[in-house]
């Protein structure tokens, strides 16, 4: 029997220590300064360092850059990591996620992402955010270390928040409360299954003229310095009027991007398109009101018979090339450990490497409104960062080995590594 | 019940009744009447292809006496007058509802769940869809207003079916006229009448097209069991039996449908007549290889409307092009010397049908085909050729008369006649002429125009000052009133009278109330009528390529097999060689015919490979594109007798992407709704090909089991907790019945003892004699066990589990057993039982000795499986070649085809792809695809594609806004969009 396994039955065998796997405890707060040399650094906005040297002090990046102009001082104290042959890289951020509000697909009780009601922009996300989900530390592992949860369903399923994934609480987790709002563009077609087709939405007009009004009383009531009645979807609202919290609208086709777009600039408000399956089609009215793109999952299948084969895969580079803002994000909570691998397929249909890596990390910090602390490698961020042994865009070799959230060095166990402990046990390996 | 039989053969004989009803009684003096007819002076159309000039068409007591070139009219027969008109022989319609009372559900439909038996009370078949009892001619009551608007348009005679069920009973052959239904009914069993559709039955089973197939084939066994037993009656099945001799009419919804129909009807000796949709010419030489004779709709669709650009996009490549050449159809079938009938069917108004023939003959049927399809033909078809479809002596006097060649667009049906009767839709003879009248009312004189259309002139007066004035006026046969305002004065002239051709006269007063004389008299043509007369020749529309498939991407010429030498790539070989860097792979008629480096070889086509990597095809044990009509038939525990292979749909452009992403053969599974499914098809991705010539030759025969959860209907919500099993318990003893019952069957097989084909049983017996094989989803160890013991029980294993989450598990032990695992690399928690499924899987099972593939299960992911191959590195540390085996030769073992396919080895079929780098890498791209030797896919001819499928767009759209401009009627840009395909659990009934 290898020493490995001895150790794991030992370690299953102690007094009160549940054989069921437990999701890990999260880290504590950073101790000691952490200096990372030696490995590539992709620092989130294009820049490469090679033999780098990274400096981690109470949770913050205080240095990183070639490891030949690290500043003369006194490193004792330091926990040093050796990342020679190895590649460093930004934490990744998954936005747009059901991630922590169901764990369960299935299984009704365990779904929470979705409140009744159509227009419930006062429901918040983190509320539900359950950080003991098995689910969250499978992402984790592979380098996923923030999270944008969102609620879904409905016309404006409600309101998300930009959470770390190592935390006791909901509380602990926030990284950004309340960020943002989420809205579902009406759709010009609706599909009926039964006919398989596609067919006009005769609401259309309809469902935008009482979104319009709904904006415009929430607008209404923002100006009032007192309103003599509190209204908690309109108090929801209030800081979209203010920039203070975003909108995320969800739309695909070209027309519902193009009327989503105005639609924002009506209002005066900060907007960001969710799914953009067709953004490449209206490049330049997202490049003229700033209007960035969280790119639903490329992973996908073209969405019209017609459209080119590998259109999805595409779409990346053409909204790079364009000058279009824009992120990756993925379908589902527990596929989010998948993230990365669409920003390395779209590096086989044009996208470099450092832009699709920026579309994981910095772009995406742009887009939730957390650059300032997060999304790249550099002096007074957040140390979040991965320390992978190949490259994290490609499955061959994402094989991730350290990662720091706030320079915590979290867990990268879960509990699929514990069965497959257990079961390597189990046949003697 | 065998009685039936001959007493239904004396009624097929074709009456040739006296026109009054002899048992009847009637009320006052009898009034008989010979409708002894002489017709002068028209073109007839004797038959189809034989016409006589100024002929005269005698008829007599309903019927056709003889017709003769300037012939007679013979005492006591009436003239009609029919000079410059020309009559044809009425039209024949196969495919009608006419006088059929409305389909009923039978029973109470039940509320949420499942429907196991048939609710129709009484010895009738089991299964609600199946109707053989129902007989057109016991429920036929004409219907005037539709039998009107059949006339109008030509039609006499048409076959009546109700259009309810999968088999739906016989139609009867019935004239349109308003007599007693005795009288009408020409013959009283026309055809029996099948179909896809399961119509009003709410019974669960089949709620698949594979189910509503199945169906059939069991119903023709048991019906061939019925009359050699006489355990039980069964009125379904006589009356099954007693309708095998006539002509069979299949419905089916599409070209695809039209092949399943064929296909089906061979294995029974059947040659159906087929009722297409109008998407024949999509798949024309298949069809026309199966002999079948089709009944068409003319249901051409509108032209699109595409002002709006991003609108546009809704409506597909396939929709565009069916609008430019679905009235094309008619004359491809008819060029392809495959014998047709039209109906009226499928049109929103049958008032279109006449407009809807010319655009077939616009569109290149000649003018003789279109009236033996509507005459001749369908006459012939239902063997009433000797009474319908020509007008020579002896037969029914059915016809109408036109004021011109029929397909002439100005032309207009004015009379038909059916069974001696007219039925006028327009007189013959206006009574008037187009021109100009000198009108005298007293001592006034005007000059009266009629101009304009024959049947609704406009008219005019002009008084000495040569003002015009529009005239009101107001016709009832001969008898005649005008009004209109003359210049001077204030009040109106109003006349009343008579016409007599060119004369008109009567009285009226002037505008001053005063009684006058009037008349008018024809005096000259009116100016300017020729003008109306403007019609060019229409040129022949142009037509674009009809593209296999007929859908984006399909190919106007098929690729074909090359001998190609691609060089210099880094082999995967998946044998013993491992990976060979810079060597050469020879192509050649399909197979790989030498691997080597540095070969030459003359005549080859050469495809440098340097720096790029060449593997196997892609084999995905688990897909379920490439299917019609759900992948599910689950509305029973049980569904062995269904097959994948009879629905495989060949037009999936899902095919084709997945070409793009190098998979080459695929399993397409049966659903996972019940624990035994159905059998599978192992396809290779054909693009292009018939689905018949998709299947993988000699394949050994699958069958998809299932477990755990979507068997026991947990994930349905809270209806369907009728269905057994409903437990992982129950779910054993499904399998243990099944093989109880299918051994049993087995050995009253062999005894020689007759015995009812269950098919159904047949493909469980086949499982027991290891001569079909399963492949079975499965989640959690507890369930994959028992289905290992259950086999073992019954001396046979369980060839693949497929999903196998939990297969790390139970790894030893299913290697002992002899069980392959297809799982997915790394799904989990979207439902309870996989959530303790793990992406080490594939690694453990593999150390474990275990056969493992990747599967897709989805059509997105299919594209991919190179990637989902590579996480068997990542996690679990499997070597890069065994990982590439995943997805590759693993595959092929499991599907016992590993002879051919799998891996790269002289004399195995060339099924390779190109990859621009590392094949288990993101970032590489599969750049060409072989199968057989054909390069099915390649980045550059997919290029061209692209450019071809924007410009025919473009063609298009450009053609649909001239149609529009110029008043052609739309419809809204909408459709399909995108392919549906579906996943294990789609469960939807399918079967309406």
């Amino acid at each position: 029997m290898k020493l490995q396994t001895i150790l794991y039955f030992a370690l299953f065998t102690l007094p009160g220590f549940a054989l069921r796997a437990q999701t890990p405890m999260p880290a504590p707060p950073q101790q000691e300064p952490i200096l990372i040399s030696g490995g590539t650094a992709h620092i989130g906005n294009g820049r490469v360092i090679e033999n780098s040297a990274i400096i981690v002090e109470e949770g913050k990046i205080t240095f990183a850059d070639a490891a030949a102009i690290l500043p003369r001082r006194d490193f004792t104290g330091f926990r040093r990591v050796d990342a020679t042959g190895k590649h460093i890289y930004p934490g990744l951020i998954a936005p747009a996620t059901n991630l922590g509000l169901v764990d369960i697909g299935a299984v009704r009780a365990t779904r929470d992402y979705n409140e009744t009601g159509s227009i419930n922009p006062n429901v918040r996300s983190i509320i539900a955010y359950n950080t003991d989900s098995p689910i969250i530390p499978t992402v984790r592992s592979q380098g996923i270390l923030l999270a944008q949860v969102a609620p879904q369903g409905g016309r404006v399923p409600g309101m998300s928040s930009i959470v770390q994934l190592d935390a006791w609480n909901w509380e602990d987790a926030a990284y950004s409360a309340d960020d943002g709002i989420f809205l579902n563009w009406p759709g010009l077609f609706s599909y009926s299954w039964r006919e398989r087709s596609f067919s006009k939405n005769e609401d259309y007009t309809k469902e935008v003229e009482e979104l319009k009004q709904f904006f415009a009383e929430a607008q209404a009531y923002a100006r009032l310095p007192e309103p003599s009645r509190t209204n908690l979807r309109f108090e929801a609202m209030k800081p979209l009027f203010t920039g203070a919290r975003r909108l995320y609208i969800e739309a695909e086709e070209a027309k519902a991007i193009n009327h989503a777009v105005h639609f924002a600039r009506e209002f005066g408000i900060s907007a960001v398109i969710v799914d953009g399956r067709d953004a490449w089609m209206v490049t330049e009215l997202l490049k003229e009101n700033n209007v960035p793109v969280i790119l639903r999952e490329t992973h996908s299948l073209p969405n019209r018979i017609d459209s080119d084969v590998d259109q999805p895969f595409r779409t990346p580079a053409m909204l790079q090339e364009a000058g279009v803002l824009f992120c990756f994000s993925s379908d589902g909570y527990w596929q989010q450990r998948n993230l990365a691998f669409q920003a390395g397929q779209a590096v086989g249909y044009g996208l470099s490497n450092e832009d699709a890596l920026s579309a994981l990390t910095s772009n995406t910090a742009k887009i939730l409104g957390i650059d300032g602390r997060t999304g790249t490698l550099e002096a007074d961020k957040d140390a979040n960062l991965v320390i992978c042994k190949g490259d994290l865009l490609d499955v061959r070799s994402s094989k991730v080995e350290m990662a720091l959230i706030q320079g915590r060095e979290v867990s990268l166990d879960n509990v699929q590594k514990q069965l497959y402990q257990k079961y390597k046990a189990k046949y003697g390996e | 019940m065998k009685k039936l039989l001959p007493i239904l053969c004396v009624l097929m004989v074709l009456g040739g009744r006296a026109l009054a009803q002899e048992t009847f009684p009637f009320n006052g003096v009898e009034d008989h009447r010979e409708r002894y007819y002489a017709f002068t002076g028209a073109t007839v159309f004797t038959t189809y292809d034989k016409q006589v000039e100024n002929a005269t068409l005698l008829i007599r007591d309903g019927r056709v006496i003889s017709v003769v070139a300037a012939g007679p009219v013979p005492a006591g027969a009436v003239e009609v007058k029919a000079e410059g008109k020309i009559i044809y022989p009425a039209f024949i319609d196969l495919y009608s509802s006419y006088g059929m009372p409305e389909p009923k559900e039978e029973g109470k439909r039940p509320e949420q769940q499942p429907q196991m038996l048939s609710n129709k009370e009484g010895a009738y078949a089991w299964n609600e869809a199946l109707k053989p009892e129902f007989q057109a001619h016991e429920f036929f009551i004409p219907n005037e207003k539709s039998a009107a608007e059949y006339r109008k348009q030509g039609f006499a005679v048409v076959a009546a079916h109700r259009m309810d069920g999968i088999s739906r009973g016989t139609s009867t052959l019935v004239a349109l006229g308003d007599e007693r239904p005795h009288e009408m009914i020409a013959k009283e069993i026309a055809a029996h009448h099948l179909s896809f559709s399961k119509g009003t039955s709410t019974q669960s089973y089949p709620n698949s097209l594979m189910g509503i197939i199945a169906l059939l084939r069991q119903t023709y066994y048991d019906a061939q069991w019925y009359s050699t037993q006489d355990k039980e009656v069964n009125i379904s099945l006589a009356a099954w039996n007693s309708i095998q001799d006539i002509p069979q009419v299949f419905e089916v919804g599409n070209r695809l449908e039209a092949l399943r129909a064929a296909r089906l009807g061979k294995e029974f000796g059947k040659t159906y007549i087929i009722k297409g949709d109008g998407d024949e010419y999509q798949r024309l030489e298949a069809l026309k290889a199966t002999g079948s004779a089709f009944i068409i709709p003319l249901n051409f669709p509108k032209a699109y409307d595409v002002e709006d650009p991003y609108d546009a996009l809704q409506v597909n490549l396939e929709q565009m092009k069916h609008w430019e050449l679905a009235p094309a159809n008619p004359a491809k079938l008819a060029a392809a010397g495959i014998g047709i009938a039209l109906t009226a069917e499928g049109l929103e108004d049958k008032k279109d049908f006449l407009d809807n023939l010319r655009k077939a003959v616009k569109n290149g049927l000649s003018e003789e085909a279109a009236l033996k399809a509507l005459t001749f033909t369908p006459a012939r078809l239902m063997g009433a050729q000797d009474q319908l479809g020509s007008l020579e002596p002896g037969k029914w006097a059915n016809f109408f008369i036109a004021d011109g060649t029929i397909f002439d667009k100005d032309s207009k049906v004015l009379h038909t006649w059916i069974k001696g009767k007219a039925y006028v839709h327009e007189s013959l003879d206006k009574g008037y002429q187009l021109g100009a009248y000198e009108l005298r009312i007293g001592d006034k004189t005007y000059e009266l125009t009629l101009t304009g259309e024959a049947d609704k002139p406009k008219m005019n007066v002009q008084g000495e000052d040569t003002t015009s004035t529009k005239v009101e006026y107001n016709l009832e046969d001969a008898l005649i009133t005008l009004s209109f305002k003359p210049a001077e004065g204030d009040g109106k002239v109003r006349l009343s009278g008579l016409m007599e051709g060119r004369r008109w006269s009567g009285k009226g007063q002037d505008e001053n109330g005063q009684w006058v004389e009037w008349s008018a008299v024809y005096s000259r043509e009116a100016e300017g009528e020729e003008e109306a007369e403007k019609e060019e020749e229409e040129a022949k529309p142009e037509l674009g390529n009809v593209i296999y498939p007929f859908t984006a991407y399909g190919w106007t010429d098929r690729p074909r097999q090359e001998t190609f030498l691609i060089k210099n790539a880094t082999v995967w070989t998946n044998e013993a060689e491992g990976v060979l860097e810079k060597a050469d792979v020879l192509i050649r008629d399909g197979k790989i015919a030498q691997v080597a480096t540095g070969l030459n070889i003359r005549g080859a086509k050469i495809i440098d490979a340097a720096g790029k990597h060449l593997t196997p095809g892609i084999i995905d044990e688990h897909t379920h594109i490439a299917v019609s009509r759900s992948v599910n038939e689950g509305s029973q525990a049980s569904s062995a007798e269904v097959r994948i292979g009879d629905v495989v749909n060949s037009e999936d452009v899902n095919i084709y992407r997945q070409l793009s992403g190098g998979v080459t053969t695929a399993q397409i599974l049966h659903g996972s709704a019940n624990p035994i499914g159905g059998q599978s098809a192992i396809i290779k991705l054909r693009w292009g090909y018939a689905p018949e010539e998709m299947k993988f030759e000699g394949a050994d025969g699958f069958i998809k089991f299932a477990l755990g959860e979507n068997v026991k209907q947990s994930n349905w919500g809270e209806d369907n907790t009728i269905r057994f099993p409903q437990t992982r318990m129950g779910v054993e003893q499904v399998f243990v019945d099944h093989f109880t019952r299918a051994r049993r069957y087995g050995e009253l097989k062999r005894s020689g003892k007759p015995y009812r084909k269950d098919l159904e049983l047949e493909a469980l017996l086949e499982i027991l004699e290891s001569k079909r094989f399963i492949t079975c989803h499965s989640y959690r160890q507890s369930e994959i066990n028992m289905l290992m013991k259950v086999a073992e029980q019954f001396g046979f294993r369980v060839n693949t589990f497929t999903h196998i989450l939990e297969g790390y598990k139970v790894a030893d032990k299913m290697a002992a057993h002899g069980a392959g695992g297809s799982s997915f690399s790394d799904w989990w928690a979207y439902k309870y039982e996989v959530m303790e499924a793990i992406p080490y899987n594939g690694a453990l099972m593999h150390e474990q000795g275990v056969t493992v593939a990747f599967n897709s299960d989805d059509a997105e992911m299919a594209r991919r499986l190179n990637q989902e191959a590579a996480k068997a590195v990542l996690f679990g540390g499997v070597s890069e070649e065994d990982a590439l085996k995943f997805v590759t030769l693993n595959p092929a073992k499991l599907l016992h085809i590993d002879g051919r396919v799998g891996s790269i080895k002289v004399g195995k079929d060339a099924d390779l792809v190109i990859w621009s780098d590392h094949p288990l890498s993101m970032y590489a791209v599969a750049e060409n695809t072989f199968v057989d030797g054909i390069l099915f896919f390649s980045r550059e001819e997919d290029q061209k594609q692209r450019e071809a499928i924007a410009a025919e767009r473009q063609r298009l759209i450009q053609k649909m806004l001239a149609e529009k401009k110029e008043g052609g009627k739309t419809q809204k840009a909408e459709g399909k969009r995108q392919y549906e395909h579906y996943h294990c659990d789609d469960n939807e009934d399918e079967a309406k």
